[in-house]
């Protein structure tokens, strides 16, 4: 066998369809007062201009996210930094990137992917995120836009 | 999007397979998941399309190679329609007693 084993194993891909326009989902990205209704609370703050921060406050007022804008393409693409300011010992790891894909789709529906790779020296940040992290966000997201309201817990 | 593909999806041993091949580790090539199932490569492909289809599974170009990711979206979405509604009154009905049982030991 020549089978070859360069696999990728420290990206991690979500991907939700929501009855939302592409501009509509790019709001809710871009805005605090749409992400603090899904994301944990948090607002984020940014121009989202390339090369500009990309941060997030913590409902208390920390500062949870210190990243920056890399790529910003509205309503379809938008990659930033990531690392977890909010526990000291994710916050030790290096920082990794995420990646929102956003493509409209019949129905008035649209279809968001969500890719947070470079992951290799982040091994908590990893563990963290995955699962139950990242679906919350999602299914949040999903659930305030399709409805208006954020998701009970 | 749509629960029938996502349970038609499910209703299938070598596709829930190929979805825990990819939960024990994630981003595989065609040919990496092939070499796991006893099942010609076209086999493979119709199921890995069936669940790309479901949302269960996204494929993604990295380099020359198309790598397959394990979307748990999809089936965390009926996990919250299905069973959580049927579930919830008996777990918490069971914690209370548990609860109850406790306080008075």
């Amino acid at each position: 066998m020549t089978t070859t084993t360069t696999t990728e194993t420290t990206t991690q891909v979500y991907q939700v369809f929501i009855k939302a326009s592409p501009e509509q989902i790019w709001d809710a990205l871009t805005k605090p007062e749409f992400t603090e209704k899904y994301f944990y609370g948090a607002r984020v703050d940014s121009t989202v201009e390339v090369g500009s921060p990309w941060r997030y406050q913590g409902p208390d007022g920390s500062l949870w996210g210190d990243e920056t804008v890399f790529e910003a393409d509205p309503p379809n693409k938008l990659v930033v930094g990531w690392r977890s300011l909010y526990s000291p010992e994710l916050a030790d790891e290096p920082a990794s990137r995420i990646t929102w894909e956003i493509q409209a789709h019949e129905g008035s529906y649209s279809q968001l992917t969500v890719v947070h790779d470079q992951l290799d020296g982040s091994p908590k940040t990893a563990e963290s995120v995955s699962g139950a992290g990242w679906m919350m966000v999602l299914s949040g997201l999903k659930t305030l836009l399709e409805t208006g309201k954020p998701l009970a817990d | 999007m749509d629960d029938d593909a996502v349970f038609k999806a499910l209703a299938d041993p070598s596709r829930r397979l190929l979805l825990d091949l990819l939960f024990e580790r994630d981003g595989r090539t065609l040919t990496e998941l092939d070499a796991e199932l006893e099942m010609t490569r076209f086999g493979v492909m119709k199921h890995l399309k069936v669940l790309e289809e479901a949302g269960l599974v996204v494929a993604r170009k990295q380099g020359r190679e198309k790598l397959h990711f394990l979307n748990a979206v999809p089936i965390r979405q009926i996990h919250d329609r299905w069973i959580d509604k049927y579930t919830e009154h008996r777990v918490s009905a069971l914690l209370d007693l548990k609860n109850e049982l406790e306080e008075t030991a």
